[in-house]
């Protein structure tokens, strides 16, 4: 590889990223419509592309299977055969290898002799001459190496030729000069004589200026073969207008035209394939260093390969970490952002204006402008966000492959139906929901669905469903996870609770103190193992996945119809919505999301009962309450919760009232996280800078629910 | 005043690098995602007054392959004499054949050498 290509390599990864998830949805939706030529065109063109762009990187083996698919993938595509279930399973195989081949690229490992590999590569070649006896396509070369081979000289005698040439009568019009070609032949080694036949030219009147009709004999001596002859003219000539006659040779073949040789006389075969990689039909060579040290003997050409290979390999790694730090933006994103920002200059330039000769008359058109500047930076500040947003089809896309997988491990048909993979998130949450939503998917093809008999036995369609849906609510983003399977079955869990001794058989709970049993640590119903799930681990892996992102899990299930888990997440981690709060001087920030709702209780609301401490009834239902400025030790405004403020917040189910002395407005603030700078506060999740300048902290909600359960065990 | 190449690839790896081999080598390059861009992207050279030097184009391509925006090009006045160079990883005898009647300049392969590509392209320049 020449030339500094280095800086292309994240582009190619995440274009191959993208071609990888478009053969594999391109494939599952093959097994619905074998025949979709559109969509085997599409699949043909993503693997066609890792193929020619592997080498440039020195990604042989991706190369080389990617080939190999291709092979395949060919006559799929123009129709000599169908693909068979089996074809898309060993097409999913592959493609399953490939994403190996780009994940051991983008990790600079070295796959050679892949077991894997090879396997898929000869069961590719298999299905290929089962299927199709006859492939009519010899297997284009593979590019084993990324080296350009030199076409040094093979033959060691000098040789003279005679060349005869006929082009084409449409030479000038597609650009070539005979001029140039007969100086580039030239360049091979001595021409002796050239002589022009005119006898093709036609009448005057005849005689269309743009078409060639000259034809050229020329007499050549060179050391190179035949063969770098020819590639001087390739392409120029129609078949037979190109023949090269050996005059003094010592070589028994006599003459050839530029029809394919049935053997080249060239002692090293297996070098053809190379030279034609890189050669074109001008017959240019490739004077690399590595071609040099092979032309001079000092490297076997294998010695270079596999030198080339590892200096690619190197220079892959080095670029590893860039390549995971860095994102790919929508054009349409940016350039609407750069709008922007003109706006904001010019927002500004009137405002300097007015500012050089300002009169209080101008007040009207000075609040005017700073009205404009506030849309202007609100909506930069929409839009820089929206950079970091991508749809949430980017963790969807696996889901259809997970699905068919898993349907045909537990033996129940499953269909998967996916809707609004168009919503956007933020990009950090959409690579972290990946795995809570495999969960979640996985517990539901393997415990939620009935086996097909028991469907069919209880009246449902033997097919059952799962319904996978994302949509914004609010601020927030919900996805939902549906199953029309046998639902959650109460007893059973209670019995597990009280078997794991999570809660007594004496507790009476609601449905959905029940339900959130499940996310407890080591809680499993299955009666048996299996490999999928079961074991007890995941659903509070699931649950501590979500919170971590600030989002909430709920389930609704009704027996005997379904289940459905509710994910609701913030769109983005950076900024959140919040609630601005004083107690005494300071000013606390309490997340939008977590606030149920604010009220100012009456003296006869709030109690102190045993065992739970200070409560408030609101209508009917207690809650603990906790007292901020106990919490920080400050001095409020209000002790009486009857003047003061309650704040209702809730948090994985669980629900706490904050006291507060006042609600001073909503503010979207952006997280800085005090843990990094200082060190981790009980009852604060961050702190951020205020409008004036200060800075203020955000209450974790979490932490007070557990601040308050301590105070309740206290009192206890 | 530079040398004006078209780029046409829906590989953004593939143009890109291409591209930048011939940026670096003083062309001035303009690139399209595939035949009908191309097609599209020459209609607006052409209005602007504009045409580019040497035309460089991938083969499998979705809207409009390379073959057949060789052919395009060829039926158009103020184009057809652009030499048009093919850049794809088809190195069968066949393809070239079909490449070569429907007008194309010449035959690249790839993966390409970019001071292959550069001498080829210095070869087809129009004087």
């Amino acid at each position: 590889m020449n030339g500094d290509y280095s800086k292309f390599l994240q582009t190619f990864f995440e274009e191959v990223t993208e071609h990888l998830s478009v053969l594999e949805s391109g494939l599952l939706s093959l097994e619905k419509n074998p025949d979709d030529v559109e969509v085997l065109n599409r699949i043909f063109r993503s693997v066609h592309t890792i193929k020619g762009a592997g080498p440039m990187f020195g990604f042989t083996a991706m190369s080389r299977f990617a080939h190999k698919v291709e092979t395949l993938l060919d006559p799929l595509r123009n129709r000599k055969f169908s693909a068979t279930r089996q074809i898309i399973d060993l097409l999913l195989e592959s493609a399953d290898c490939l994403n190996m081949l780009v994940e051991a690229a983008k990790n600079g490992t070295v796959i050679d002799e892949n077991k894997t590999v090879l396997d898929l590569e000869a069961r590719l070649e298999t299905c290929m001459t089962v299927t199709a006896p006859a492939p009519g396509q010899k297997p284009a070369p593979g590019p084993s190496s990324a080296a350009p081979a030199p076409p040094a000289p093979v033959t060691s005698a000098r040789q003279t030729y005679q060349i005869s040439w006929t082009p084409g009568e449409d030479l000038f019009q597609r650009g070539l000069n005979p001029l140039k070609l007969l100086e580039e032949m030239g360049r091979l080694g001595t021409v002796t004589s050239c002589v022009l036949a005119t006898s093709r030219l036609p009448d005057l009147a005849d005689l269309d200026p743009e078409r060639c009709y000259l034809s050229w004999t020329c007499t050549l001596e060179t050391d190179y073969p035949r063969a770098d002859i020819e590639s001087v003219f390739e392409f120029t000539a129609p078949p037979g207008g190109l023949t090269i006659t050996a005059l003094s040779s010592s070589s028994p073949v006599a003459q050839s035209t530029q029809e394919p040789d049935p053997e080249p006389a060239r002692s090293v075969v297996d070098k053809e394939d190379d030279r034609r990689l890189a050669e074109v039909f001008f017959g240019q060579k490739p004077d690399s260093l590595g071609a040099i040290l092979v032309e001079q003997k000092a490297v076997t050409p294998a010695q270079l390969a596999k030198a080339l290979d590892r200096q690619d390999t190197l220079r892959a790694k080095s670029k590893e970490q860039k390549a995971e730090t860095s994102m790919r933006v929508d054009t349409e994103k940016v350039d609407k952002l750069v709008n922007l920002v003109r706006e904001l200059a010019i927002t500004q330039s009137m405002l300097s204006a007015l500012g050089g000769h300002f009169e209080i008359k101008h007040l009207p058109i000075l609040q005017e402008r700073l009205l404009q500047l506030e849309r202007n930076t609100q909506e930069i500040q929409e839009r820089v966000m929206g950079i970091r947003m991508l749809p949430i089809s980017t963790a969807f896309n696996r889901f259809p492959r997970l699905v068919r997988d898993l349907s045909a491990k537990v033996g129940k048909n499953i269909q998967l139906l996916i809707s609004g993979e168009e919503t956007e998130l933020d990009r950090s949450v959409i690579e972290s929901i990946g795995d809570p939503l495999t969960h979640l998917l996985r517990n539901a093809c393997d415990h939620a669905l009935e086996p097909p008999e028991e469907r069919v036995a209880s009246g449902k369609p033997e097919q059952g469903t799962i319904r996978l849906n994302a949509f914004h609510e609010g601020g927030k983003i919900c996805i939902t996870i549906e199953d029309d399977g046998r639902g959650l079955n109460r007893d059973k869990i209670l019995a597990k609770a009280i078997e794991q001794r999570m809660i007594t058989g004496n507790d009476t709970l609601s449905d959905d103190q029940v339900w959130a049993l499940i996310f407890r640590p080591g809680f499993s119903t299955a009666e048996k193992l299996t490999d999928l799930s079961g074991r007890g681990v995941g659903m509070d892996v699931v649950k501590r996945n979500i919170e971590e992102l600030s989002g909430i899990v709920t389930i609704k299930t009704v027996a005997g119809r379904g289940t459905i888990f509710t994910l609701k997440l913030p769109l983005t981690l950076a900024i959140i919505e919040g609630m601005t709060i004083r107690v005494g001087e300071d000013t606390y920030i309490v997340p939008l999301l977590s606030i149920l709702e604010s009220i100012q209780p009456k003296a006869d609301m709030v109690k102190t009962l045993i065992g739970k401490g200070e409560v408030v009834n609101v209508r009917g239902v207690f809650y603990p309450i906790v007292r901020l400025y106990e919490v920080f030790d400050l001095q409020p405004e209000h002790k009486n919760p009857a003047e003061a403020i309650l704040l209702i917040l809730e948090t994985e189910g669980e629900r706490v009232v904050v006291m507060v002395d006042e609600i001073l407005g909503q503010q979207q603030v952006v997280i800085k996280s005090i843990e990094e700078n200082f060190r981790k506060v009980d009852g604060v999740a961050g702190a951020t800078i205020l409008g004036d300048g200060t800075v203020g902290l955000i209450l974790d909600v979490r932490g007070l629910v557990k601040l308050a359960r301590q105070e309740q065990s206290i009192a206890v | 005043m530079s040398r004006v190449i078209l780029v046409v690839d829906d590989s953004p790896t593939m143009r890109g690098m291409v591209s930048h081999a011939l940026n670096e080598a003083g062309f001035e390059t303009k690139e399209a995602e595939n035949g009908k861009d191309a097609l599209i992207k020459l209609t607006m050279m052409e209005v602007g007054g504009t045409k580019p030097d040497v035309i460089v184009t991938d083969v499998n391509m979705p809207e409009m392959d390379g073959i057949e925006l060789v052919r395009e090009i060829r039926k158009l006045a103020a184009f057809k004499h652009v030499p048009v160079l093919v850049l794809t990883t088809d190195n069968t005898d066949e393809k070239k054949e079909v490449g070569r009647a429907a007008g194309a300049t010449g035959w690249l392969v790839k993966p390409f050498d970019s001071e292959l590509i550069l001498k080829v392209i210095r070869k087809v320049l129009p004087q």
